[in-house]
This record gives C-alpha cells, sequence and structure tokens, in this order.
C-alpha cells in the first residue's frame, strides 16, 4: 500500500515537472509589433514612427485605373469603360443606390487597397500618429521647426485632404477632431454641418501651413513627395473652391439642408476662393512645364504641387497594358479606357478656335487635322503613331478587330499618362505618379473664381488660360487672345473656362467632380455617349457618329452619393443625403 | 500543483472502501471458446456478479475459472462478438459458441478515454466496427462513414487521387465562425488533425465513433462543442501468429461523363448567339461561321482547316487502375501482445498519358501511399501494463501543374474548343488554339500536360505512444492509473517543376498551302524545367495524459466508475516558405491544457446516471480568459428492466430512454488566433520619398484586438431511445432528438460604424440553433440457412441564425437572420423576357427620360444592358422596377445536405455474402457558373440547344444565348433560383460479394482465405439535367473540380 503511495507520488511529481517545463516557449508571436515601438520614445531617428506616416500617405487616392480597373473619368462624358459590367458602368449608367454603391469609389466603407482608400482608415491613422509622435525624439530642424512637429503636420495635412475627398462626395461628414477610437467608444457621430467641414479643413491648412517645408526642396534627395506649404495652400484653394461652386453655394439660395451645402448663398466665397488660388501663385517657386507630356513623366516637374507616389504594383505600373490600344502582339494592350467623341470635340483647332467655328478650318473628313495639340497628348485616334505604326481604329482595323474582344468602343484610345510609346516596337511598366495638384489646376481654379467673382473677365483671367494655351502649342494669333473670343462675358467667359478645364485636365479625376459641382451633370450626363465608326473603302475613310452608351444621371440626388446603407443602420445618428 | 494533488488524492480517498461477501459453494468451470472462424485466445471469461473473477482464454480458446459466488452463470465477451451469458448449473465443462456482432449494436462503442455499451451508455454514441469497411475501395476513411453511422454528414467534392476527402461534420454545423464547424478527430486518445486522419490506412482501425452529445463530448471540453469522431487501431490477441494478407486491384472511372457538342453545332449556336447579339445593335457584327464552315464541320473533309476534336475522350482515360495490398501479423503471448500492419495503396489518375517531350519527368496524376504500424502490449507484472504504438506513413501525391485542374481546362471554351485545332499536326507537332474565341492562343491541353511540369508533394507522418497502466487494486480495487505520452510529427514537401517558360513548340498547320507556322507566344525548343513554388511544412504535436480510472461494483447492483483526467497538448507548426501561413501561425506553440472528471454510477442496469465535466483551456484567449468549465450530465433508464415493463411489453429485449444535457466549447478562432494581441502590421514597399525612390516598408495599425474573447459555447440537449425487439433481439433501434444552442461565436461585428477607421476583431456575439434527430433501425435474421441483415440509417440536422449582428436590412427579405448557416440568396426567377415584355419596356423608358425606375409592369436589371426577348426575368420584391440587389432573396438549400440517409443490407449464405450500402442526400442546394454552364466561357453543351429562340420560346431550357458575359443571364453575375439546382442524390456507395473458401479446400496450411468484388459509387441517381457534375459539389464553383471516381475493385485475403 505504502510502496503504491509513493508511486503515485513519483507519477504525479514526474507530471508536475512535465508541465511546468512546458512554460519555456513563447506564447504568442514575438514577432508581433506595439505601438511602443511604432513610436519608440528613445528612437531619435523616428524610423518606425515615420514608416507609420508612409502608411498614412498611402491613404491618398491613387488615380491611375483607379476605379477597377477604369479611370474615374470613364464614368463622366470625357470616356466611356470598355470593359463589361465594370464599377465605373454602374457610375455612369446611374444605376446604384447606398447599398450597391461602386466599392472602388466608396472611400467611406470599402477596405483598403492599393488603388482605393478608406478614408475613415486615413482620418484615424493620421489622428494615431498626430496623438504619438510627441513621444519620439526624432532629431533635426527645419526652418526652426523640430522634425517631428513637422510630420504632425504633415499627418494633419493629410487628415484634411481625406476629409476633403469624402466631402466632395458626400457633403459634410462627421468631423472626430484627433479622436482615436476603440470599440467601446459611443460611434453614434452625427455628421457635421458642409459649411463646418470646409471650416475645419481651411482653418487646419491656415493652421499648418507654415509648419511645412517648403519648395525649392532643400534636400530633394530624401524629402521629395512630402507634402509642402504649397500642398496645403493647394488644398485650400481647392475646398474654397468647392465651396463656392453651385452645388454647395447654390445661387438661388433654396437650400434648407446645412449637410448637402451652404444654406444660404454668397457670392464673396468666390473671391475668398480667388484669394485662396491667389496664394499659390504668389507662394512663387511653381511654373508651367513648358512641354505638357513632362508633366506627367518627370520627377520634380515645376508644376508639380502634390502627388501620390507609384510603388511596384500599384494599377499605374500597368497603364500601358491595360489601356494601350489592342491589335499589337508585341505589346499587349487591353484598351480600356475609351475616351469619347464628346471628349474630342472639345478640343480646338491648333489656332485655338472651337471645331464649331466655321472659321475654324474644321475638316469633317479629316477631323484630327490641325487640332489642339493636347489632343494627341491625350487620346489616341485613327492614324495615331503607336509603336511605330500608323493607329487602325475603322471597323475591322488591327486596334478595332471587331472579333468580340475587349476593344475601343468608340474609335479612340487613350494616350495620356503614357510613356513615349509612338516609337519602339513595345513598352514596359513603369511606375507611374499620381498628380493630385498641379499648377495648372491652380490657374484654373484662379481664373474661374476671378471669374465668378468680378463680373466680367479681366485680363488676369484671359491670362490664365492664354498661358495654358500657349505651353499646349496653340497658336497665339494675330490678336494675341490663341482663339479666346475677346471681351466676352461672364457667362460666356465660364463656359470657356469649363471647356478649358476640360481639354487641359482629362483622366485627371476633374471632370467627374466639376460636372457634379457645376451642376451640370444633370444635362451632360443625360445626354447620349458618342463615339465614331469609321469605314474604310479602300483607303477612303467615311466617319460615321454612333451612341454608344446611354448614360444617365438622377438630378437632384446623384449630385452627391449616398451615405452607405450599412453606415445608416450602424450609426443611429447618420443623416442620409436627400433621395438616397 | 498542489491543489491537483489534493484534489486526486480526496478522489482516491473519498472512495469508499470495498467490500463483498463471499459465500456458497465453490466450483470451477473449464471450457473451449470459439467462433466461425475457430477457438477464441483472448476472450474474456467473468463470473456474473463478481466482476473481479475472471479469467482470459489461453491460445487454445480454453479456460478455467472456480465461480464463488450464487449466480451459477458465466459472462463471455469478446471484442466484436456478442456477449453471452452462459448458466452454468450442473455443468463443469462447457463449449462456448461466440457469434459474431454484424449488426453492430451491442458491440462496445469507444468513447473518450473509455468504452461503453449500448445497453449502459447514457450519451448519443454512433459507432461502426472497421470491419465492415476495410473493403471499400477508397483511400479515406471519411469517405466510408456517410450513410453508415447516424449524425454523420459529408461532402466530397473531389476525386483527385490523393486529394479525394470528404469533408465531414457531426449533426451538422452550428458555427457562424468558418473554421468553427471541425469535429475533434481522436486516434487512440490522441488528437489527429483532417490531413493525418486522410492518411490512415483503414487496415489498422478496429473501432470508429461518433460522439455527438454534451455527455460524451464534455470530456473533451473546450474542442468538444464540434462532436467527436474517435477511432481506436486493432491491438494484438493472445494465440499464435495470424497472419493476413489482402490484395486488391481496381478500376476507376470518373462519375459523370460530360458530354460536350461537337465543332458543327458549337458553330451553330456561336453563330445563333452572335444574331442575337446583332439585334439592335448600332454595328452588327459578321457571322463567325459561314454556312460552307459549317458543311465543313459537318462533313470533316478538313480535318486541319477545319477540326472537330472531342476534347474530353482525347485527355480522359475511360479507366485508371488503382491497387491495394495490406499484410498484418497478430497474436501473444500472456505477457506480449502484438498487432503489425503494412500497407500500400497505388492510385492512378484519369488523364491519359501525354509524356513530357524532354522525357525528364512524370506529369501525370498519381498518389501512393505506404503505412506501417506497430502496436505492442506489454504486462510488465500483474499489475503494470505498457503499451507501445510506433506509427510512420509516406505519401506521394503527383499532379500536372498545366491547369491544375484538367478538367477545368476542358470546360473552358476560351482555352480551346472542338474547332480550335487538331489534336496533333498531320507532322506530329503539337497544335495551337486557332480561333477567334482563343485569344491566348494557347497550345492544346494536351500539348500543356505535355510540357506544363508538375506539382509534387511528399509527407511523412510519423506517431508514437508509450502507455503505462497500472492497476491499483491495493488501494482500491478497480483503480487504474496511466500515463501516456504521444508524438507525431509530420513534414510535407511541395514543389513544382514549372517550363522555364510558357513558350512551347506548336504550330498552325495550314491544309490550304500545306504550310505551318510558330504560334506567336511559342518557341522552336521546350524549355527547361526549374523548380519553384517550394514549401515545407513541419508539424509537431506532443501531448501528455495522465489519468486514474476506476470501476467497480458494490453489492452486485451498485455500479461505480470514475475517471480523473490531465491533459496537455501542444502543437507547433513551422513552415519553410513566406506565403503558406502567416508569422503569426508559424512557429508558436498552439497549447492546450486541461482537467477532466467523469463519475458514473448504475444500479442493477437499470437506473443509469452519468456526470462529466472539463476545466480546461487553450492559449488563444488572453490571460484570464483562457480556461472555462463544460459540464454535462446525463441519466438513462432500462425501463426493460422493471416487472410492470416486462409483463406490459415481454418482446422488448431493451428499452431504454436516455437524456443529456451540458455545455461544451469550441476554441476555433477565425484567422488570426491571438485575437486578442494588438499587432502593428509591417506591410512592405508601401510608400516612398526622395528622388530615386527607395520603398520604405510602411507600419499599420492592425484590426483592433479583443482583450476579452473567448472560445464558444454550445448548450447541448439530447433525448434517446434504445431498443432491441423481437426473439434473439431481431430488430433494433435508437433514435436521437437533439437541440443544440451555439452562442458566444467570434464573429466579426457588422453593425459598427466606419468611422472606427480601423479593422474590428472577432468578437463573441453569435448565436444559432441547431436542431434534429438522427438513428438507425436494424434488423437481422434469417430465412433458412440464408442470414440478412439490414439497417437503416437517417440524419437529419436544421441550424437556423438567431443571431450574427447583421445591419438592419433594407429589406426583410434580405436578412439572413432566421435563414441557415450558408443560405444562397439570389433572384426569382419569372420566366423569359418576352418581346411583348420588351415592348413594355421601351414604353415606359420612353416616357420617363430612359429610366425604368418606377416601372409596376415589368422591371429590368441595373446593369445598364439592354434587355431582349429570352433573357430570364427576376421577380422585383421591391416594385421599384430594377432589379437589383435589393431584390435577392432566400432561395434554395445550403450546400451542405440537412438530410443524409443509408440503407445498408446484408445477406450471407454459407461462404457466399453480399453487402450493399445506398446513401443519399437530401436538401441541399448548388450553382454553378462560369465554365462551368455560361455560354463562351463553357464550351457548348447539350442543354444550350434548347436555348430560348423565338421559335422555341415555349420549350426553352436555357435563355437566349450571347457572347455578352455580364447579362443577367449569367449566374455570376445573377445568381438566381432559375440557376440554382435544389438537389438530392442516391448512390449505391459500396457494393461487396464475397465468397470465404471453405477451410477444406484452403490449399498450403491457409487458415482463412476469401475472394471479394468491392465498388464504391457504382450507380448516382439525382435530379438535375442543368450541369453535367456529380451531385456532390460546391455551390458556386465552375465546376472544375476533378470527378468523383467510381470503382471497381477485385481482391483476394489470405489468413496463415
Amino acid at each position: 500500500m505504502k510502496n503504491y503511495k509513493n508511486k503515485i507520488f513519483i507519477l504525479i511529481g514526474l507530471a508536475a515537472v512535465i508541465l511546468v517545463s512546458c512554460r519555456k516557449h513563447e506564447t504568442f508571436p514575438v514577432q508581433d509589433v506595439t505601438i511602443q515601438y511604432v513610436f519608440d520614445p528613445r528612437d531619435s531617428a523616428g524610423a518606425n514612427a515615420l514608416n507609420f506616416l508612409l502608411n498614412v500617405y498611402s491613404v491618398v487616392p491613387y488615380g491611375h485605373n483607379r476605379v477597377n480597373p477604369d479611370y474615374l473619368d470613364a464614368a463622366s462624358d470625357d470616356a466611356v469603360s470598355s470593359g463589361q459590367g465594370t464599377e465605373v458602368s454602374i457610375l455612369s449608367t446611374g444605376t446604384y443606390n447606398s447599398i450597391t454603391l461602386p466599392s472602388y469609389e466608396n472611400l467611406w466603407s470599402n477596405t483598403n487597397s492599393t488603388n482605393t482608400a478608406n478614408c475613415w482608415n486615413g482620418i484615424r491613422y493620421a489622428n494615431e500618429f498626430i496623438n504619438n509622435i510627441g513621444v519620439v525624439p526624432v532629431k533635426g530642424f527645419y526652418n526652426g521647426i523640430g522634425t517631428r512637429y513637422i510630420w504632425r503636420n504633415e499627418a494633419r495635412f493629410l487628415r484634411a485632404y481625406f476629409y476633403f475627398e469624402l466631402l466632395k462626395r458626400f457633403g459634410g461628414i462627421p468631423l472626430i477632431g484627433n479622436q482615436v477610437f476603440n470599440i467601446n467608444n459611443n460611434l453614434n457621430i452625427p455628421r457635421s454641418s458642409f459649411s463646418d467641414c470646409v471650416n475645419y479643413i481651411v482653418s487646419e491648412c491656415t493652421s499648418m501651413q507654415d509648419s511645412l517645408i517648403t519648395i525649392p526642396l532643400a534636400n530633394p534627395a530624401s524629402d521629395n513627395y512630402r507634402a509642402t506649404k504649397g500642398a496645403a495652400l493647394a488644398l485650400k484653394a481647392k475646398v474654397l473652391l468647392y465651396a463656392a461652386s453651385p452645388l454647395f453655394n447654390d445661387p438661388t439660395g433654396s437650400n434648407t439642408n446645412p449637410l448637402t451645402g451652404y444654406t444660404n448663398y454668397d457670392a464673396t466665397r468666390w473671391a475668398t476662393a480667388a484669394a485662396a488660388a491667389q496664394a499659390v501663385i504668389n507662394l512663387g517657386g511653381y511654373s508651367l512645364d513648358p512641354v505638357y507630356t513632362n508633366v506627367f513623366a518627370t520627377q520634380n516637374d515645376p508644376e508639380i504641387i502634390f502627388v501620390r507616389t507609384a510603388n511596384e504594383g500599384t494599377p499605374g505600373y500597368s497603364i500601358e497594358t491595360d489601356n494601350a490600344p489592342v491589335g499589337y502582339p508585341a505589346a499587349i494592350g487591353n484598351g480600356q479606357t475609351s475616351p469619347t467623341q464628346d471628349l474630342v470635340n472639345a478640343f480646338p483647332m491648333s489656332n485655338g478656335l472651337p471645331i464649331t467655328n466655321a472659321a475654324s478650318g474644321y475638316d469633317p473628313s479629316n477631323p484630327y487635322n490641325n487640332r489642339d495639340p493636347r489632343l494627341n497628348f491625350n487620346i489616341l485616334h485613327n492614324g495615331s503613331p503607336w509603336l511605330s505604326t500608323s493607329l487602325q481604329t475603322y471597323e475591322g482595323g488591327e486596334s478595332k478587330p471587331d472579333n468580340g474582344q475587349q476593344q475601343t468602343l468608340t474609335g479612340y484610345y487613350m494616350n495620356k499618362f503614357m510613356g513615349n510609346d509612338a516609337i519602339g516596337s513595345t513598352f514596359a511598366g513603369h511606375d507611374e505618379d499620381w498628380v493630385v495638384f498641379r499648377y495648372a489646376d491652380i490657374l484654373l481654379d484662379y481664373a474661374e473664381a476671378t471669374n465668378e467673382s468680378s463680373g466680367t473677365p479681366g485680363v488676369t483671367v484671359y491670362a490664365q488660360l492664354e498661358a495654358l494655351r500657349s505651353r499646349a502649342g496653340i497658336a497665339a494669333g494675330s490678336n494675341g487672345t490663341y482663339g479666346l473670343t475677346p471681351n466676352m462675358t461672364q457667362a460666356q467667359m465660364r463656359v470657356a473656362i469649363q471647356n478649358e478645364r476640360r481639354i487641359e485636365m482629362p483622366f485627371e479625376e476633374q471632370r467627374y467632380f466639376d460636372i457634379r459641382r457645376w451642376k451640370i451633370a444633370d444635362s451632360v450626363m443625360n445626354a447620349p455617349r458618342m463615339g465614331v465608326s469609321i469605314t474604310n473603302s479602300n483607303g477612303a475613310l467615311t466617319y460615321n457618329y454612333v451612341q454608344v452608351l446611354a448614360t444617365k444621371f438622377i438630378a437632384p440626388k446623384m449630385y452627391l452619393y449616398p451615405i452607405p446603407y450599412t453606415e445608416v443602420v450602424a450609426n443611429s445618428s447618420m443623416k442620409q443625403n436627400p433621395g438616397w | 500543483m498542489r491543489k491537483l494533488i489534493l484534489l486526486f488524492h480526496i478522489i482516491i480517498l473519498t472512495l469508499p472502501a470495498a467490500l463483498y461477501a463471499q459465500s456458497g459453494t465453490q466450483k470451477t468451470i473449464a471450457g473451449t471458446v470459439k467462433d466461425v472462424d475457430g477457438v477464441l485466445p483472448g476472450a474474456t471469461v467473468i463470473e456474473k456478479g463478481i466482476p473481479a473473477n475472471g479469467t482470459i482464454t489461453n491460445s487454445a480458446g480454453k479456460f478455467r475459472l472456480t465461480l464463488k459466488g450464487k449466480s451459477n452463470t458465466i459472462i463471455v465477451k469478446f471484442v466484436g462478438d456478442i456477449t453471452q451469458e452462459i448458466v452454468v448449473a450442473g455443468k463443469t465443462n462447457i463449449d462456448v459458441n461466440m457469434a459474431t456482432n454484424a449488426h453492430g449494436l451491442d458491440e462496445v462503442a469507444v468513447v473518450g478515454f473509455g468504452k461503453t455499451t449500448r445497453i449502459t451508455s447514457t450519451g448519443a454514441v454512433s459507432s461502426i466496427n472497421a470491419a465492415e469497411i476495410r473493403e471499400v475501395p477508397t483511400a479515406n476513411v471519411q469517405n466510408t462513414l456517410a450513410g453508415r453511422l447516424p449524425g454523420f454528414f459529408s461532402q466530397q467534392s473531389s476525386g483527385q487521387p490523393g486529394k479525394d476527402a470528404s469533408d465531414f461534420f457531426i449533426r451538422g454545423v452550428s458555427s457562424l465562425n468558418p473554421n468553427g464547424n471541425q469535429p475533434l478527430i481522436i486516434v487512440d486518445d490522441i488528437e489527429y488533425t483532417y490531413d493525418q486522419l486522410q492518411q490512415i490506412n483503414v487496415n489498422e482501425i478496429e473501432t470508429i465513433s461518433i460522439l455527438k452529445d454534451a455527455s460524451t463530448t464534455a470530456i473533451y471540453g473546450i474542442k468538444g462543442a464540434n462532436g467527436v469522431l474517435v477511432v481506436t487501431t486493432r491491438r494484438g490477441k493472445t494465440g499464435a501468429p495470424k497472419i493476413n494478407f489482402r490484395t486488391e486491384a481496381g478500376l476507376q472511372s470518373n462519375t459523370i461523363t460530360p458530354v460536350f457538342l461537337n465543332a458543327y453545332q458549337s458553330a451553330v449556336l456561336v453563330d445563333q448567339a452572335e444574331a442575337n447579339d446583332n439585334i439592335g445593335s448600332p454595328n452588327p457584327q459578321k457571322l463567325t461561321f459561314t454556312q460552307t464552315d459549317l458543311n465543313l464541320f459537318q462533313s470533316g473533309a478538313d480535318p486541319y482547316g477545319h477540326p472537330n476534336v472531342d476534347w474530353y475522350n482525347e485527355i480522359v482515360n475511360k479507366y485508371a487502375y488503382q491497387t491495394n495490398a495490406n499484410l498484418d501479423i497478430s497474436g501473444g503471448t500472456d505477457r506480449v501482445k502484438y498487432f503489425i500492419s503494412g500497407g500500400a495503396l497505388d492510385q492512378n489518375g484519369d488523364l491519359k498519358y501525354f509524356p513530357d517531350p524532354t522525357g525528364v519527368l512524370n506529369n501525370n496524376y498519381y498518389f501512393t501511399r505506404y503505412d506501417f504500424r506497430s502496436n505492442l502490449d506489454l504486462k510488465a507484472n500483474n499489475t503494470l501494463d505498457l503499451r507501445l504504438d510506433v506509427t510512420t506513413r509516406f505519401s506521394d501525391i503527383n499532379q500536372p501543374l498545366s491547369g491544375s485542374s484538367a478538367i477545368g481546362s476542358l470546360y473552358d471554351f476560351t482555352q480551346e474548343t472542338p474547332f480550335t485545332a487538331p489534336v496533333l499536326n498531320p507532322n506530329g507537332t503539337f497544335a495551337y488554339a486557332y480561333s477567334s474565341f482563343n485569344p491566348s492562343h494557347l497550345p492544346t491541353l494536351n500539348a500543356r500536360l505535355a510540357s506544363g511540369g508538375n506539382e509534387n508533394s511528399r509527407r511523412t507522418d510519423y506517431n508514437v505512444l508509450f502507455n503505462a497502466a497500472q492497476k491499483l487494486d491495493a488501494i482500491t480495487p478497480g483503480l487504474t492509473a496511466t500515463a501516456r505520452v504521444a508524438y507525431a510529427s509530420t513534414e510535407q514537401y511541395t514543389a513544382q517543376n514549372t517550363p522555364s517558360s510558357s513558350a512551347i513548340p506548336s504550330y498552325h498547320f495550314n491544309a490550304a498551302n500545306n504550310t505551318y507556322t510558330l504560334n506567336p507566344n511559342g518557341a522552336y525548343v521546350f524549355p527547361p524545367y526549374e523548380e519553384t513554388g517550394q514549401t515545407d511544412i513541419y508539424t509537431n504535436d506532443v501531448n501528455v495524459q495522465l489519468f486514474a480510472n476506476y470501476d467497480r461494483t458494490f453489492g452486485s447492483l451498485n455500479h461505480v466508475t470514475g475517471l480523473l483526467l490531465l491533459n496537455q497538448d501542444a502543437a507547433t507548426t513551422y513552415a519553410n516558405s513566406a506565403i503558406i501561413l502567416a508569422p503569426t501561425q508559424v512557429g508558436v506553440p498552439s497549447k492546450y491544457r486541461g482537467i477532466s472528471l467523469r463519475g458514473g454510477y448504475d444500479f442493477a442496469g437499470k437506473y443509469l446516471f452519468d456526470i462529466n465535466a472539463a476545466y480546461n483551456g487553450t492559449d488563444r484567449f488572453a490571460p484570464g480568459h483562457q480556461f472555462g468549465i463544460f459540464p454535462a450530465m446525463s441519466l438513462g433508464y432500462n425501463m426493460n428492466k422493471e416487472n410492470y415493463f416486462k409483463n406490459l411489453f415481454p418482446f422488448f429485449g431493451l428499452f431504454k430512454v436516455r437524456g443529456s444535457y451540458g455545455v461544451v466549447g469550441s476554441d476555433a478562432a477565425p484567422g488570426n488566433q491571438y485575437v486578442y494581441t494588438q499587432n502593428y502590421v509591417q506591410g512592405g514597399s508601401a510608400y516612398s520619398f526622395g528622388q530615386n525612390p527607395t520603398p520604405y516598408s510602411t507600419y499599420s495599425e492592425g484590426s483592433l484586438a479583443n482583450n476579452n474573447v473567448v472560445w464558444e459555447r454550445q448548450k447541448e440537449l439530447d433525448f434517446g431511445i434504445d431498443m432491441n425487439l423481437l426473439k434473439d433481439n431481431k430488430l433494433t433501434a435508437t433514435i436521437d432528438y437533439f437541440h443544440n444552442i451555439r452562442y458566444d461565436q467570434l464573429i466579426t461585428p457588422a453593425s459598427v460604424s466606419e468611422i472606427l477607421g480601423v479593422g474590428l476583431p472577432a468578437v463573441n456575439l453569435g448565436k444559432t440553433q441547431n436542431q434534429g434527430i438522427d438513428g438507425q433501425i436494424g434488423y437481422h435474421s434469417n430465412i433458412g440457412k440464408v442470414q440478412f441483415n439490414t439497417s437503416f440509417v437517417f440524419s437529419y440536422a436544421k441550424n437556423k441564425i438567431l443571431y450574427e449582428d447583421e445591419p438592419q436590412p433594407a429589406y426583410p427579405w434580405l436578412a439572413q437572420t432566421g435563414h441557415s448557416i450558408g443560405q444562397p440568396f439570389g433572384y426569382h426567377f419569372l420566366g423569359y423576357y418576352t418581346p411583348a415584355d420588351v415592348a413594355t419596356i421601351n414604353k415606359y423608358e420612353a416616357a420617363h427620360g430612359g429610366s425604368n425606375i418606377g416601372d409596376q409592369a415589368v422591371a429590368v436589371p441595373d446593369n445598364g444592358e439592354v434587355i431582349q426577348p429570352g433573357d430570364l426575368k427576376y421577380a422585383d420584391l421591391n416594385h421599384d422596377g430594377i432589379v437589383n440587389v435589393d431584390d435577392e432573396r432566400a432561395i434554395g438549400y445550403p450546400n451542405l445536405p440537412n438530410t443524409v440517409l443509408g440503407l445498408n443490407l446484408q445477406a450471407a449464405y454459407k461462404g457466399f455474402s453480399i453487402s450493399v450500402l445506398f446513401q443519399g442526400s437530401f436538401n441541399y442546394s448548388f450553382i454553378v457558373t462560369g465554365t462551368g454552364i455560361e455560354p463562351f466561357q463553357s464550351q457548348f453543351q447539350p442543354i444550350m440547344e434548347q436555348a430560348w429562340t423565338p421559335q422555341n420560346a415555349a420549350n426553352a431550357e436555357f435563355p437566349r444565348l450571347t457572347q455578352n458575359p455580364t447579362t443577367v443571364n449569367s449566374p455570376t453575375f445573377y445568381p438566381s433560383d432559375y440557376w440554382l439546382i435544389n438537389a438530392y442524390y442516391i448512390r449505391l456507395k459500396t457494393l461487396e460479394l464475397r465468397y470465404v473458401v471453405p477451410s477444406k479446400y484452403l490449399p498450403f496450411h491457409l487458415s482463412s482465405g476469401s475472394i471479394y468484388l468491392s465498388s464504391y459509387n457504382l450507380f448516382t441517381w439525382d435530379n438535375y439535367h442543368k450541369y453535367q457534375q456529380d451531385p456532390e459539389i460546391s455551390t458556386n464553383t465552375v465546376g472544375d473540380a476533378y470527378i468523383n471516381q467510381r470503382v471497381v475493385n477485385l481482391g483476394v485475403q489470405v489468413g496463415f
């Protein structure tokens, strides 16, 4: 009996040894990184904190083929998608609701990926950075300001930018300040008014603008691509321009919903916007690049104010394969973006006169001759030089074979952002930055705001458009107006500026929002989308203009996106936009 | 630890001391125990009422027992045979003939850390003797269980050699967490993974049980909620060495043979689709095929310019060969018993062999497996039993790399078509897809299979188990203490031999001018191979168990059992690969530890009472939230032992009612097992600054941590009846009703505002209900000398989501809550759009600015495409004139059947026997998409000839053909009950014919010999003709799985 007891004790003892000895291994993955490591109070280089900041930067939407796999402009009147059932076609045919808002344009609640962003993620990350960077003793000063404060202000800029991306899509959104929520917080946060959101973004820009790095960059080797004072001023100008535009600053003064815009009309908002654009111009350091195509191909171009950089694997790497013309076996292109006839028609002749002007010299049987050079910079048409050949987009031609595979719907392909592919026999993928703000944009903002605020377009308004046209290669003409009609009224000038924006900045995510803020989307998007069908009869080309898509825009509700349905049900304080 | 020791002591010391009276006259009985095979060594002979007085038959099957009590009855037991009670009054020498327990109802069922019988069990256990399934010609044990075990649900979605194991569930599924429904698998009391179970050779298995209710699974506590599959392996029995050899050869063939239209028929439909698309198009296109083309396809006069190839028959073999051989040796003495077994299995794939043109590697499907097991039992002394089990398994799976699913390539219209290319060019070179429908100009499938390389996966499993059981009758009779250490490891190395370039020699032959043109993506020579995608995964698992068993009868009526178990397990995975497993899943041991307790009491075998509890936990949860208590209790009442019942219902041999209730857990966390830790995720090269930017890595905040995360819990209620009726218990029945509530399920909250700005962790929120009924009814009898045996197995389990934190749906029909887990949602088919419908739409749109919104008469889809007659028309549930996601509602059933039936018929006459199992699955649904059914993605299938045209509008069985892949007719974009099949199938799952050669005819001193013909999946009846797919298919797939196999197998067994 006693022996057995001893044996039991020995067994139990052994068991205890086994059980205890198993505790030596780690019990959770030690590779896990904690917040103390990211914001390390001993790290004077701030390496990990900088990496966290880079992640905030990476949330900035990257526009190339962003709306999987299209450019957002394919949902405007400038282009259509060559693909079937694409997200942009849901946008352009107006067949979405609060549940089916296409995910790549749903910056409110989609999941972050390389080509799309969840702005609420960005705002949270920025707030985490703003709240925590203070403990990291990053060495160095810039203009007497500690590096960590420069970094903090970059995060504030990015946060303001994310708010702007939400604001232009949804109207007023909840402003959450510096809060970083956890799951136990009350997240039933109501939307702030449109006016408060504009004021918040503007005041943030104003307060941070002097504590950012400035151009010319002291150390471009390491600081290129960071947000600068110019970027903050450009953001402010942009927000104020949107705030002054008819969509939000309703000239009839009939808006009563503070979430969707101002409830009063105030014409002086245009002057404020003009002054903000003027501030960017006055900053100096930026200028138009004499070569239009360099803007998208050159680093540190004098025209660039803020870019979202490319990195390997972003969709920009495959701009050519996605969008280049089909029919080249050595250089496979998918022709995803089909620019419309409407856009082609918007380009004037090289003398600056619109093609509808009888004096312009437009020849309907040679429609691409002697046009504004920006037509060729932006669009490939039948006969364009491409890979050392002449592009064939007539029916049955190499690049419009009509054999069932994807090809242009409109008879045009996009040329913008491509490398110099008119020569050579193939192309390689390359990292292409996405230009967020550029100087030409600011000049157009300035011209528009000045025209609206001054009543009669003065010489400064003309000067901006002339600068752009001159750079584009339009002849100055005998009167030196680059084809612009002298002494236009405010309304005539408004049309001229709107057209100039369209032809200067196609595929840059401008037109889609411009037609909304000008409140012309109703008429523009309910018109038929046209393309060209060219028949080649032994070299004799006949141009027929055909409808390629019936786009649809339901006014007024589609001027703003619906708040995603899941948000409205998850947040009891969330008010839906009207009509949705 | 001190507490543990104390607890252990208390339990031992407080058990009542043993007392029983010795009285009556002593009498010695001797005898021999036999069964049909001859004498039975190792049978247990016990005096009734005095369990301690027993003996075991020797190698000649003889025993001698001195009776001490008054019962004058002995009980003879042998595993697999019916236990007999024999009155020995007036006899001193007796021959006992044991009958094999063929109907599997009275036998001992293995439960966790013990055994139970049909008479004394209070829980829901189903079990089978593995001898029943040993000859089923499939490599995986779980493929043999459907229809045999009540409560067992399975679905075999691939027939690929080495990868054809079924997914299985016990009593259906309860968890919303997709990883949270896998049953626990226990082999010889050690936890196995799914992968390890697949590797086991059925020849090594003795019994298989499934534990279904709380009273049987509570002992596993935190891992018990999904039910437990318990396997025991065979062990040696006292006696001379028995050598048993079995060899089989079989033919496998696909259960279905898809039929595709030939070149002519396909070309006609291509033209039909193009003509459809030209209607109303601003640019009508020329039809691809002219009448001349069609004539040439039909006549076959131009086999190279207008080929007509039946690719399925060119690529797929009608039959593939498989062989299986097993050799086992068992026997033993009083001191040492052994069971040693080896097996070899070789399965070939269903493709014809297309030899690698460079002649360096085998690129066909195959699977080979070698198993070895040695189970040793040693009696160190009269009270100490030692046991050492060693198992190793080696397997080798090979598959062609090019189109890892060759079946998928055969279905895929964009890869090749019947009119794409000849099989080979006249000069013997490979051809390539030469048609506008195959823009990527792939070489033909035979060329790609030949030169595409292979993927090879080699795996080694190694298990060793050491067990020491010490009888502690000296402390108190009936007490045994056991210590057990088990180690399991696996290593799997997978690599692909990839051609270094996809450019291979393939040519287009132009018959008109007898020229060959190289594929634009081709090369003149075959590229060499390079090894890519190497992954090397090692796992190891150490399990330590210490337990004390107690089993004693007081006074002959009060039977007490007890178990106290300490169990600890650490499993680690190492992966020599960056892509397969997340870093958080690799390298850190996943640990489990607990104490379990079981107590049982029965009075006179009449009133049965069991209590089970586990206190255990895992390191998946934060300290403080790791351990939980999982209790269960169960009661049984053998009413047939009551006199009043016997008088009323004398034909009942057993009538037992039982019930159990308890709470068990499931510790599977979705995704990251460390939900409680907050991680900052390092992202690679996401952003960069500088003039020559070198991408920096980034840090971002990972999903929020949930410090309070715990296991899922399930309340399980079970009522059961066990019955034996009629003479010799000819009719037996077991029926169980269960009702389970799974709560605290780990799901990611859906109704949290996005303003939070970060991913959410899994939170213990979900709640589901699962209830059903399962059971088995058996009847055995004989007509003259023909013995027959029937059993009917039924399983029904239906679950319902009670809460899943679903956002308030826009319309009530969109709600998932209240439906089953995995409920498909889609559109409701109303019919085909008629020309009148289209006119109505056009009229409405013309009057409403081109918009159909608000059209109450006919709704249109919101994809921006123009509706044509013959398109599928779906119900507009919210009457807004638009068919969109707001109009999707629950359609059909989930993919996992909720009803499984099995009918097993056996008959034997002298040496001949036949055994048939019909298995049926009911109430499930699936949709096939893409290359499985959609025109211009799938090959043209016969049903497409019934497509809607104005002429056959009344008889259409398929929507209007179109080249546009995104129309309302696409099951990918518009899942609907038009495409969803509410399916059932009935399979002749196994059929076995056997002849046991009488021993007098056996040559060479063989002790036994038999010859048998067995089959698997021989016939299938199903209820659909829309898809050409095996009925066991996952939903929303493109139907490219390796087709399940039908096997016909001939085997010979001899024993020495």
